[in-house]
């Protein structure tokens, strides 16, 4: 992955006239300034309060570390609004046509709207952290200084993220309004993500939240990236054109999505890629859970309760109610997996393989390789290959999601990974059927 | 200067521009006529090297617009339709902005700014934010802009649609001065005035394709059309405008002197 090359004092250049634009509007700055500084006075005064009031050492000491994650992550959400207005303010504007006619290259004007929009957001973060910390720390007699390193590390990448997942929108939208409703895109993985950081924060295990920190960099690293190559003078300036009969347009779409593409056998040789990471998905994931159960990384109790549901998924009726029962579950499944492809760059693909694996290492862990593999024969023959199958497609799907030319394109590359994967399943599903029947009769 | 060969472009299943082929020299002026939706729009843009023409060259000073398109843009000057200009900027700061972006250095650029500030009696409102200005002070504005760096050709989409007669005529001694100085100019309008004042080649577009480009006495032997005896004795209604118009400035600033 090459970067291309960039004048640092032209890109510096946009960036000081983006941010000068930010901070123009007093009302604005205000209500940023404002949030910065009485939210971390805010949760400063209720997580003193209950330490006064005898809180408890170890629940006024998780709670403050709460109050720092939340603190940071109100700023971080302007991130959203000033990116998404970056590209597609500016056209509404009509300031963008004078922008793109200079000799400024596409790599100057991005990393100086990218740089603008992260120093807002991460002056606020950090603005309002070390007034937080200044406010509750101090006399405290607690100061994890680690968590909050990690926090601050993870804060930049999610911000970055964030912001580069918003310009994606902003520059792909025609509207100000269309790239707000677009945004839910972001908002709703980003809800998830920040679900996880909140628990690994109450866990209070900083090994997790640098790892955390990790993903997220890449995870940035490829938004932007994504971005980057997605940024054309040319598109942003010609793609007024085509809006009429939308409709149309998108049956159309659909239907040449659905024209000339392989057969079953021919699209697995030509996504032999995405379906070999699907395929290392069953024993990476067995490898894993092997050693959490091994280590006892991840304690019985919280595996139990998946393995019980899945051995009752199968119901306790007749025979052909548990064929149905056992088909209906993992038809869902594959049904599933494509949408949250779409959100996650692929990485529900490469779970539809992992977690099974997961399962079955850790069974094995807990019992013995034998009892683990004869509890998906014969039915796993035919149902892991479909695994891999819809696996290797549903990733396709996310990297189609996440690739970008500079030509467009990204509706047409989107639609023919889905058409791939809903045309596989005219053979997947007849196997699912066949591996719930093996289940039920032989296994 | 400026070489469009066989230039197209085609927007999906729209083809806004096919086979345009014309040659503006140093120092020569091209004007292009045509109803909205021609393709002056995009081949403004493509003579730009903001778009990628879909067939065809353009060369601008010898630099292919396809091959290198940042050494077209540096060479260019485009004054889009809209003037586009930032709303919380002062006039200054914005023409400073753009004219460091061309490489400017800031002593050079200072002079600059303020001459054509002088120029176009826009200096006592050089530091109020563009966003209070009018239609016509955003337009001279963005003619500034356009020619800020002293770039080898011009291309102005419609360059005087919103000023008054006065600063027209202003805009066109302008654009003319630059001409002298070896710039080639490419203009976009609708106003017959102002391609007979500035054009001395012109070109007529319609559907994406050019179908006449000459001078004015090509084109007249081109449209067939019989010679017409015209006698003005009268002066026209712009004269007219600007004698009293310019008398009553003239009169108030001597009140306010």
């Amino acid at each position: 992955m090459s970067w291309p090359k960039l004048d640092r004092r032209k890109a510096a250049l946009v960036a000081s006239r983006d941010l000068r634009d930010a901070v123009s509007e007093l009302r604005l700055v205000l209500a940023m300034v404002a949030l910065t500084v009485a939210i971390p006075i805010g949760s400063a005064i209720g997580i003193r309060g209950l330490a006064y009031f005898g809180g408890g050492t170890a629940v006024v000491n998780r709670l403050s570390l709460v109050g720092a994650f939340f603190v940071v992550f109100i700023p971080a959400s302007f991130s959203l609004v000033l990116a998404l207005e970056s590209f597609v303010g500016e056209r509404e504007r009509t300031t963008l046509e004078v922008l793109v006619s200079t000799p400024l290259r596409e790599a100057e004007i991005y990393a100086g709207k990218v740089a603008a929009v992260l120093a807002v957001s991460l002056g606020l973060c950090y603005g309002g952290l070390i007034v937080y910390c200044l406010a509750v720390f101090t006399g405290l007699g607690y100061f994890p200084l680690d968590v909050l390193i990690a926090l601050a590390l993870a804060t930049i990448c999610q911000v970055a993220a964030m912001v580069a997942g918003a310009v994606i929108i902003s520059l792909n939208a025609r509207t100000m309004r269309a790239a707000n409703v677009m945004a839910s895109f972001i908002i709703l993985p980003m809800s998830v993500v920040l679900q996880v950081e909140a628990a690994l924060i109450l866990l209070g295990r900083t090994e997790f939240l640098w790892v955390f920190s990790a993903v997220m960099i890449v995870l940035a690293a490829v938004l932007l990236r994504m971005g980057l190559d997605g940024f054309s003078r040319e598109a942003l300036l010609a793609r007024e054109v085509g809006l009429r009969n939308p409709a149309k347009r998108a049956s159309a779409a659909i239907r040449a999505a659905f024209a000339n593409r392989p057969g079953l056998f021919r699209l697995v040789w030509l996504r032999r890629v995405p379906l070999l990471v699907a395929a290392a998905g069953l024993p990476v994931g067995a490898a894993a859970g092997y050693l959490a159960g091994v280590t006892g990384a991840i304690p019985a109790a919280a595996v139990q309760p998946t393995l019980s549901s899945l051995m009752n998924a199968a119901g306790s009726g007749s025979g052909i109610d548990q064929v149905l029962a056992i088909f209906g579950h993992n038809v869902l499944a594959f049904a599933l997996v494509p949408l949250l492809a779409l959100l996650t760059a692929g990485l529900s693909g490469f779970l539809l393989t992992f977690f099974p694996g997961f399962l079955l290492g850790y069974v094995a862990a807990e019992s013995s390789w034998p009892t683990a593999l004869g509890g998906i024969f014969p039915n796993g023959l035919v149902e892991i290959p479909a695994a891999i199958i819809a696996g290797g497609l549903a990733i396709q799907i996310g990297a189609a999601a996440i690739h970008m030319e500079a030509s467009g394109g990204w509706t047409a590359r989107v639609l023919a990974a889905a058409a791939d994967y809903v045309r596989a399943l005219r053979w997947l599903i007849p196997a699912l059927a066949v591996a719930a029947i093996l289940e039920v009769r032989l296994g | 200067m400026l070489e469009v060969e066989g230039l197209a472009k085609r927007y999906g299943d729209v083809l806004a521009l096919r086979d345009l082929s014309v040659r503006v020299d140093e120092g020569a002026c091209l004007v292009l006529l045509g109803r909205n939706g021609a393709g002056k729009t995009t081949a403004l843009r493509c003579m730009a090297g903001v778009l990628a023409p879909s067939a065809g060259t353009v060369r601008v000073d010898g630099i292919d617009a396809a091959t290198d398109p940042t050494g077209v843009r540096a060479l260019v000057g485009l004054m889009p339709e809209l003037p586009g200009l930032y709303e919380r900027m002062s006039a200054r700061a914005y023409l400073d902005y753009f004219g460091a972006i061309y490489g400017l250095e800031p002593g050079m650029r200072k002079k600059r700014i303020e001459s054509l500030l002088e120029l176009f009696e826009l200096t006592d409102a050089g530091d109020r934010w563009l966003g209070t200005f009018s239609k016509g002070m955003r337009q001279k504005v963005a003619l500034i802009r356009a020619t800020l760096h002293r770039p080898r050709l011009v291309l102005a989409d419609e360059p005087t649609s919103a000023l008054d007669p006065d600063s027209a005529r202003r805009a066109w001694a302008y654009l003319k001065d630059l001409q002298h100085e070896g710039c080639a100019l490419v203009i976009c309008t609708h106003s017959m005035e102002e391609a007979e004042s500035l054009g001395e080649e012109i070109g007529m577009m319609s559907a994406g394709r050019a179908l006449a480009v000459g001078d004015l006495a090509e084109l007249r032997r081109q449209s067939g059309l019989p010679a017409r005896k015209e006698v003005r004795e009268l002066p026209t209604l712009q004269d007219i405008y600007l004698a009293i118009v310019g008398n009553h400035h003239e009169l108030a600033e001597a009140r306010s002197a």
